[in-house]
This record gives C-alpha cells, sequence and structure tokens, in this order.
C-alpha cells in the first residue's frame, strides 16, 4: 500500500473542510456588509422621505 | 424565523458530523484494499449527491421563475446554485486526492468526471455572468436560461460519456469495494455523513437566500430613494 | 411553416447585410487564419501524432471564431432601436432565433470551408477523402454552435461586457457537441475510418441539435423581450 495513504486521507479532509469553511466565511462577509448596505440605505430613504414631510409641514404652516 | 431554521440546521449537521467523524476515526476499521483513505469517500460522493441535486432543483426553481416571473424563485435558484457549485468542487479536489493514491494519477476522463467539470465550468459561469448584470429582470432571465440549458447539457454530457466508456477503458468509480457491497457499519456512516451534509446544504442556501432578499430590498430602497 | 418562411427572410436579412460589409465574415476568417498558423508552430505538421490530433486543432479553431460571429448577431440590431422594430413586428420570436441561427450557420460554414482549405494547406491533411460525410458532419455541429450562440447572443445583448461573458457562457455548454465533432472528423481524417464509432458520435451530434433547438423554440418568448 502507498504509504502516502494516511497523509494524502488528511490532505482530503483538510480540502473538504477549507473549502465549506472559505465559503462560510465569504458567506458571512458579505452578510455583514449587505446588513450595513441595507441600514445606509434605509437611513437615506428616511431622511429623503423626512426631508419631504418637512418641506409639506413648511407649505402647510 | 428562517434564520433560527438555519441556526437549528446546522448545529443538527454539526452534531450528526461529529459522531460520524467519531465512528470513522475511532470505530471503523481500514478498508482491506484501500486502506485509510476510502474514508474520504464518506465526504466525496455525499458532496457529489448533493451538488447534483442542488442543481436539478435549482433547475425547478429556474423554470418557476419563467411561468411566473417572481423574483424570489430566481433568488432560490441561484443561492441553490452557489451552494452546489461549493460541494461540486469539494467533489472533484476530494476524489483527485482519493484517485492519486488509489489509481495513481489526479485525473482521468471518464464521464463521472468529465460531467462534473462540465457542471462546474457551466454553473461557475453562471455566478459569474449574475455578477456582470444589475438589472434584476435581465439577470433572472438569464439566469433561468442558462440553469436550464446547463443541466440539459450535464444529463447530455452524463450520457454521452457514459455510452462510450467502452472505447476508454478506466477505473470506475465505486462506492462498492472490490465488487462486493459495501460493509454495512460503513454503508450506515456513509447515509448518515449524506444527511449531515444535505442538513449543511440546507442551511447554507437558507442563509444565503435570506442575503438575497436583503440585496432585493436594498435594490428596491435605492430605487425609492432615487426617485424621491 | 410561416415560421420557417420568417427564418428565412431573417437570414435572408442578415446575410444580405453581412455581404455588404463582411464585418463578421472577414474578423472570423482572418482570426481562424491566424489561429491556425500559430498553431503550425506548436505542432510538428507533418508527424502522425498531429494528424491524430489535427480534429481537434480544427473544432478550437471553428468555436473561437464562432464566437466573433454571434456577438455581432444580435449586437448589429442595436443601432438605431432595429431590435426594438423586429421584436414589434408581428415575426415570431421564434422565427427571429431560428433565422438568426440559420444566419451564424451560414457564415461560419463559409469560415469553416476556407480554413479547412488553408488547414490542409498547412498541415498537409487530406480531407477531401469523404467530402458528404465531413459535410454533414460540419453542418450538423455547426448548427448546434450556431443555435446555442444565437440563445445566449440574443439574451447578452444588452450587457456591458457582452464580448466577455458570451464566450465564458457558451463554451462549456458547446463541450458535448465538440468532442463528438472533434471525434468524428478525427475519423473522416484518418486512413481506416471506424464508420461504427463515427455513426455513434453522430448520434450525439444529432440528439443534441434536436434538444437545444427544441429548448431554444420553447423559450423563444422569454429569451426575446424587450
Amino acid at each position: 500500500m502507498d504509504p502516502r495513504n494516511f497523509t494524502f486521507m488528511f490532505y482530503g479532509f483538510l480540502a473538504a473542510w477549507l473549502i465549506v469553511l472559505l465559503y462560510v466565511i465569504s458567506l458571512a462577509r458579505r452578510g455583514a456588509r449587505l446588513k450595513k448596505e441595507l441600514e445606509d440605505v434605509r437611513r437615506l430613504v428616511g431622511s429623503a422621505q423626512g426631508g419631504e414631510v418637512a418641506r409639506l409641514e413648511d407649505r402647510v404652516r | 424565523m428562517r434564520e433560527k431554521i438555519a441556526i437549528g440546521l446546522a448545529v443538527a449537521a454539526a452534531v450528526l458530523l461529529s459522531y460520524n467523524l467519531y465512528e470513522m476515526f475511532m470505530v471503523l476499521p481500514d478498508e482491506a484494499m484501500q486502506g485509510a483513505i476510502y474514508r474520504i469517500l464518506f465526504f466525496h460522493a455525499p458532496a457529489a449527491i448533493v451538488g447534483m441535486i442542488g442543481y436539478f432543483i435549482a433547475l425547478t426553481f429556474s423554470v418557476l421563475y419563467l411561468s411566473s416571473g417572481n423574483l424570489r424563485w430566481d433568488s432560490l435558484s441561484a443561492s441553490i446554485v452557489e451552494v452546489s457549485l461549493v460541494f461540486s468542487v469539494v467533489n472533484i479536489v476530494t476524489g483527485s486526492i482519493w484517485a492519486r493514491i488509489i489509481w495513481g494519477i489526479w485525473w482521468t476522463w471518464d464521464y463521472r468526471l468529465t460531467s462534473a467539470l462540465v457542471c462546474v465550468l457551466i454553473f461557475a459561469g453562471y455566478l459569474m455572468m449574475r455578477r456582470a448584470i444589475e438589472e434584476p429582470t435581465q439577470r433572472a432571465r438569464l439566469s433561468a436560461a442558462l440553469c436550464v440549458f446547463g443541466c440539459v447539457d450535464v444529463v447530455i454530457v452524463w450520457k454521452s460519456i457514459e455510452w462510450f466508456r467502452n472505447n476508454h477503458p478506466g477505473p470506475v468509480l465505486s462506492i462498492r469495494t472490490g465488487g462486493g457491497t459495501m460493509d454495512p457499519a460503513m454503508e450506515r456512516i456513509f447515509y448518515l455523513n449524506l444527511l449531515a451534509i444535505l442538513l449543511m446544504a440546507i442551511a447554507l442556501v437558507l442563509v444565503r437566500t435570506r442575503q438575497e432578499a436583503t440585496a432585493r430590498e436594498i435594490d428596491s430602497l435605492r430605487r425609492l430613494a432615487n426617485a424621491a | 411553416m410561416r415560421t420557417v418562411r420568417q427564418a428565412l427572410s431573417i437570414a435572408r436579412k442578415d446575410l444580405a447585410i453581412e455581404l455588404r460589409t463582411k464585418e463578421s465574415l472577414n474578423a472570423a476568417g482572418a482570426f481562424a487564419i491566424a489561429i491556425l498558423l500559430l498553431l503550425s508552430f506548436v505542432f510538428d505538421v507533418t508527424s502522425e501524432e498531429t494528424r491524430d490530433i489535427a480534429g481537434g486543432l480544427l473544432w478550437l479553431v471553428f468555436a473561437f471564431a464562432g464566437a466573433l460571429v454571434f456577438n455581432r448577431g444580435f449586437a448589429r440590431e442595436l443601432p438605431n432601436e432595429c431590435l426594438d422594430a423586429l421584436l414589434a413586428s408581428p415575426l415570431s420570436r421564434s422565427s427571429l432565433l431560428v433565422g438568426k441561427a440559420i444566419a451564424n450557420l451560414a457564415m461560419l460554414l463559409v469560415v469553416e470551408f476556407v480554413s479547412l482549405f488553408v488547414f490542409g494547406i498547412f498541415y498537409g491533411i487530406r480531407w477531401w477523402l469523404h467530402p458528404w460525410q465531413l459535410a454533414a458532419e460540419f453542418v450538423l455541429a455547426t448548427w448546434g454552435i450556431s443555435i446555442v450562440g444565437a440563445v445566449f447572443g440574443a439574451l447578452t445583448v444588452n450587457l456591458r461586457l457582452r464580448e466577455l461573458m458570451l464566450p465564458v457562457i457558451i463554451y462549456p455548454l458547446l463541450i458535448p457537441l465538440l468532442i463528438a465533432a472533434i471525434e468524428i472528423t478525427n475519423i473522416l481524417f484518418s486512413t481506416q475510418p471506424s464508420w461504427a464509432d463515427g455513426l455513434l458520435w453522430g448520434r450525439l451530434l444529432v440528439v443534441f441539435d434536436i434538444v437545444f433547438t427544441a429548448l431554444a423554440l420553447l423559450l423563444a418568448d422569454t429569451i426575446l423581450v424587450n
């Protein structure tokens, strides 16, 4: 039997877990980025809408 | 709610994987002909199965998108393709490492490996293309068409090279060892690991789909902000 | 029948434009000959091994030249909103798609024939040994390439990165077709052709063509939208 048998088994497991781990990390980073972007855009829309309401209130007054 | 389900599935998968790893290394003996390295098959084959099933489920959602126009189907399809691609890559890499020891070569052009590689190429192109298109409806349309053509193509590659494998004799990838069936103890762990990887894949898909929904919300809010 | 007539009129229009400008034909033809020339430096053209891989070299060249042809296919309709006019016309979507594919087929066949001629000179391959079989193979394989090129050319017409994306999407899809075409071409160029094998691969070509043409027709309304 090939003497590298056990080593290569270890490499195989390492490869499988590493690939999945890298994907999970990229997913987590993407999630954090999207969350931040959502907050930013919500604030932007909030201020835009808040601005509109303020202008309307001025006209009424 | 969805987050709770994803976390639950991830925890279940982790528990099952831990149990399986313990069984694999502590309880099961080395295989007679292959030695220690046969244990790679416990991840290699389930990854392949989960990947392939994923692509065909994504195909179903793509067709659903094409008939209904609801972008949620497109998000689901894209998430499943992405997770399936990860598992397909795991499949090819672990298979290569196993083959280096058992067959003495990193690669061969038999039907399973060739179709696996074509699959990865097609769906990597799918993801690349999605990144290049900003308009959601156009992206969804193109993705759905590519998914349909891609899945049909993978079937054609699989079947055609299978017909011709008589011309190119080569080692046949099989979970059955030495002509007999797999030892029942090993088979049990194999199916348990398949379940664990399936649970992991579903959890990842749920997380990814949630991210796609967030991206759509950001997109629509931006349009609202621009319109205001 | 009406679809076929409409498709042929679209093809005729495209070919008339092409014959006037010759932009795609010149570009694809020059590209094909340049690649063949470069490849002739890579291999020893007189050796037996090169004869064995001749089919592969040829079909690689055709696939790359094809990308140049498909890029122009729907893109030439973008200026002056010709594509919108075509979509608004009473032409069915499927006839538009098939018409474009027929035009692609014709242009690609011209490029292939010229390349074959040059190939015969550079590599000393006697490609005229089985002309009818070779012609049939070329038409079948090129149709497969053309219909996939037409579908994805239509889908990517509005993209910024169309020239980049189209090859990335198309080539993996064409792998089974190209494998079959390469094998048949190698069989037809060999001194002792194995007809049984050739027919097997030919069957794959036919299956590919039928399945992908059917898919294209089925999805034509989704592929071609305003």
